[in-house]
């Protein structure tokens, strides 16, 4: 492939077929990282590209008071009232106050129709980093969590990025923290002295801040560190259903994302791997800049920006070089991405893509409609499938239940039968579902496909779908070797 | 009828080995068969193996755990209690094709999961230390396939160039690939590539179409080693053991979350024994976890990370049912670092038995070769005889 897509490839979702190619790569990715981009789409199959609608992205109250809408339209339903019984009212209340699938669908076609390709491909690092499984009620705040707690920040520092996702709402549900009260909490004490009450530590959460997003098992913590962390985190979130009136009243908040319980905090001040952390609301900013700033943060997501970005085993100096700006510049994350890009570009090998990745980038080449408008996302279609039944064949989706540490950048853990006929059957879904804009030539043409690819091609035979399957399963699609 | 086919079978690892040292390879013959199968079960999370076998006997239970103890147990014995939603496995050990190592775990003790799931299935000395599994090592010693019922190809299947994977898929607008393409995009890769390409397109030939519950899954499996020239081993994940919050429900303990968890490991052993038929007899199936969880109920109603926990184990190949323990007790004193249930037997060797006994490989090459653990101990009787 010709440097463009080469570099497309590594750093973002390549150019879609009709995308005019910049004249250098380097601002192109600058361009990207400095300007706010709005999320765009499809209203229908035949419209124009053009931004969401505003009424589809609703803010975190907003898809709180649908959530508990849809829980007391789904009681009714049980107990046979107001006609909720039947099977129309049941999936208007799911159309109407579910946001799991609009939000995956709107991730999907930003993906797919985005001008800030480098940027999603950042929110989609990020996205895997703090992983939100979804279960129980997250699937009603992961979308939110993607949009305004990482794309939304990714010009801030880490140090703002952490906060803002361990405090998230789907985060504290996903990892229990809104059930946690701290040891020697009121809450705890006042449930002791009565009969089938119990309130106390749950540490999932104070684990996985240390191990996953930050500083990582290397550096040596102990469980009395999980337990201050834990203790720390307590009084952090509330239950997603409790209606806004009462939650406000007992959290002195003003929305989800700022909701802390202080009846379920611990008194006293917590010592975090020998950092003293103040009681308080104000204590758990203090972790969370504390822990940004660590030096076996700074190495841990270092490697693992590497590994996504630069090549599957970085060498020292790559990652040597990430942390240097990141030290330098207090943990900026438009310095930090920009360096790793930078790191990309040099880096001569090619990088395997993950699923969902490489889906994204044989839509765009090609031209295919593989997605609904989201006016349409709830009609039948012959041809195309839900989003959401998409990413489960495909065996990748922020909207999946999944444990915490998220997708792995090992490529090891991506090499399996199963997981290679799945780009065969997608790349042929495309093809004959999708009715790509571009011939199988056209995109080699634009690409500059490498001789090897142009062989292989031919070798499929005459058919244009066998080509295109063999095009999008070529090595160099798929961003492995050659031979 | 089981005991004709497992001497069947040794006449034919005879013959081979005859044939071996005459020194003469016939091209084309048939490789031996191991004398069974082993199947693996991973319970992702953590199960809290003090739930699933209640030490019902031990005084400390009820005081520190009744909130999670499950009040409708079975009681196995005087000493040991079985979790009511393991009804077909409760059926199993009445009948001697079931029994449980109690208080054991592979030597991890630090309890993160992803360590510890590294651990469990890359079975080396330290997690992140190996890129094969300890599964795929034993069957590469075998030259014999295994296969995962997954999407991925977990790392304790890893290390064995047969190795295959399962997991059927619905896509809209692709039919069965076509295989003779699929070998020529095959040319165009990379050997590991290559070899995986090359499998996909046997697989579309052979075309199977099964549900993707575990049960089914397994029942698959089951039918797939029970046949001559299928798998040896299978692999199957079930998740959801992380019980941090919920364990048991509000005022029913023999409900929640486990105990949801648990029902999908029940139909799991029973797919595995619809679809095994007369290869039940020479099987083995275990689960494997990557901790225990805390001796006491934390706020949540529920336990966290803990260290040792309880390993099930069935199959016709076991020769009787019981619990396997050497009690360590549950008083504060003696917990591991005053908060998780000891480990007083080494998970490794659990392996290592059920490893000689489906694949008949020496205890001593499993320990070195497999777990580079010269000196692991062999607890192979106290299993199988």
């Amino acid at each position: 492939m010709n440097k463009h897509f080469v570099i497309a490839q590594k750093t973002g979702l390549m150019f879609r077929y009709d995308q005019n190619l910049p004249q250098d790569m380097g601002t192109w990715i600058q361009k990207q990282l400095q300007v706010a981009s709005p999320a765009l789409g499809i209203a229908t199959s035949d419209a124009k590209v053009s931004e969401w609608p505003q009424n589809l992205q609703p803010d975190l109250s907003k898809r709180a008071s649908m959530w508990r809408r849809y829980r007391a339209l789904e009681k009714q339903r049980r107990e046979g009232k107001n006609g909720q019984d039947t099977q129309a009212a049941r999936q208007a209340n799911r159309h109407e106050n579910l946001m799991r699938e609009i939000d995956e669908h709107k991730f999907v076609q930003r993906n797919v129709y985005g001008a800030d390709q480098v940027k999603l491909r950042l929110t989609a690092f990020w996205a895997n980093h703090f992983t939100i499984g979804n279960t129980f009620d997250t699937g009603q705040m992961i979308g939110h969590a993607i949009d305004e707690g990482i794309l939304a920040k990714l010009n801030g520092s880490f140090a703002d990025l952490l906060y803002g996702m361990t405090t998230h709402p789907g985060m504290l549900t996903y990892l229990d923290n809104v059930w946690s009260a701290g040891e020697r909490s009121e809450q705890a004490k006042g449930c002791a002295r009565k009969p089938n009450c119990q309130a106390g530590l749950n540490d999932n959460l104070g684990r996985e801040l240390l191990e996953l997003h930050t500083v990582s098992v290397a550096a040596g913590y102990t469980e009395e560190d999980i337990r201050a962390a834990a203790n720390v985190l307590a009084g952090w979130g509330i239950d997603f259903q409790k209606e806004l009136p009462e939650m406000l009243k007992r959290t002195g908040g003003t929305n989800h994302w700022n909701a802390y319980k202080k009846r379920w905090a611990e008194p006293g001040s917590k010592k975090v791997m020998g950092q003293r952390i103040y009681a308080g609301r104000s204590g758990l900013r203090q972790l969370t800049d504390f822990l940004a700033n660590h030096d076996a943060t700074i190495h841990h997501i270092s490697t693992k920006l590497c590994q996504h970005f630069v090549s599957g085993s970085p060498t020292e100096d790559q990652i040597e070089a990430v942390k240097r700006v990141w030290r330098q510049s207090d943990g900026s994350l438009q310095l930090i991405h920009t360096k790793v890009f930078a790191l990309a570009i040099e880096a001569p090998e090619a990088k395997f893509m993950w699923p969902m990745t490489w889906l994204f980038q044989v839509v765009r080449l090609s031209g295919a409609t593989y997605f609904k408008g989201w006016e349409t996302i709830n009609d039948y279609d012959d041809d195309l499938m839900s989003t959401k039944r998409v990413f489960k064949e495909l065996g990748q989706s922020f909207w999946s239940l999944r444990q915490p540490n998220g997708y792995s950048d090992n490529k090891a853990e991506w090499m399996s039968a199963e997981m290679f006929e799945r780009r065969i059957r997608f790349a042929q879904s495309i093809y004959k579902n999708g009715k790509p804009l571009q011939s199988v030539g056209q995109i080699m043409d634009r690409i500059g496909a490498a001789q090897q690819t142009r062989a292989l091609v031919a070798s499929a035979g005459t058919s244009p779908g066998d080509q295109f399957i063999t095009l999008m399963c070529s090595p160099e699609l798929m961003g492995l070797e050659y031979v | 009828m089981s005991k004709l086919t497992v001497g069947r079978r040794h006449v034919l690892k005879a013959g081979a080995a005859s044939l071996f040292l005459a020194g003469m390879p016939i091209t084309g013959f048939t490789k031996t068969k191991p004398p069974g199968t082993i199947s693996v079960i991973i319970l992702e999370g953590g199960m809290d193996g003090l739930a699933v076998i209640p030490p019902i006997g031990d005084p400390d239970l009820m005081k520190i755990r009744r909130a999670v103890t499950p009040a409708s147990y079975l009681p196995l014995n005087e000493f040991f209690g079985l979790h009511p939603s393991l009804k077909f496995y409760a059926q199993l050990m009445a009948n001697g094709h079931a029994s449980a190592v109690h208080a054991t775990a592979f030597p991890y003790t630090k309890r993160s999961h992803f360590e510890g799931q590294n651990l469990i299935e890359g079975g080396g000395l330290s997690p992140f230390s190996e890129k094969t599994g300890w599964l795929g090592r034993a069957l590469d010693l075998s030259d014999v396939a295994g296969r995962s019922l997954s999407l991925d190809m977990p790392l304790i299947l890893r290390g064995h160039h047969e190795n295959d994977n399962f997991y059927p898929a619905s896509i809209r607008g692709s039919r069965r690939p076509n295989a003779q393409l699929l070998n020529i995009i095959a040319m165009g890769h990379q050997m590991d590539a290559a070899q995986l390409f090359t499998k996909v397109a046997r697989k579309s030939e052979a075309n199977v179409q099964v549900p993707r519950d575990p049960a089914s899954l397994a029942k698959y499996a089951g039918r797939a080693m029970a046949q001559a020239e299928g798998p040896v081993a299978s692999v199957i994940r079930v998740g959801g053991f992380d019980s941090h919050a919920s364990q048991t429900e509000d005022g029913d303990t023999d409900a929640g979350q486990l105990a949801q968890q648990l029902t999908v490991v029940d139909d799991v052993i029973a797919g595995y024994r619809r679809g095994l038929g007369d290869a039940w007899d020479d099987a083995i199936i275990l689960t494997l976890t990557e901790f225990g969880r805390t001796v006491a109920v934390n706020g949540t109603k529920g336990t966290d990370h803990g260290y040792a926990s309880v390993g099930l184990l069935a199959g016709g190949a076991l020769s009787g049912s019981g619990v396997i323990a050497d009690w360590p007790g549950l008083s504060k004193k003696d917990q591991f670092e005053k908060r998780d249930l000891m480990a007083t037997i080494d998970y490794r060797s659990v392996c290592a038995a059920c490893v000689e006994k489906s694949l008949g490989l020496d205890h001593d090459v499993i320990a070195k070769e497999i777990f580079y653990q010269p000196d692991l101990p062999r607890i192979y009787d106290h299993l199988f005889t």
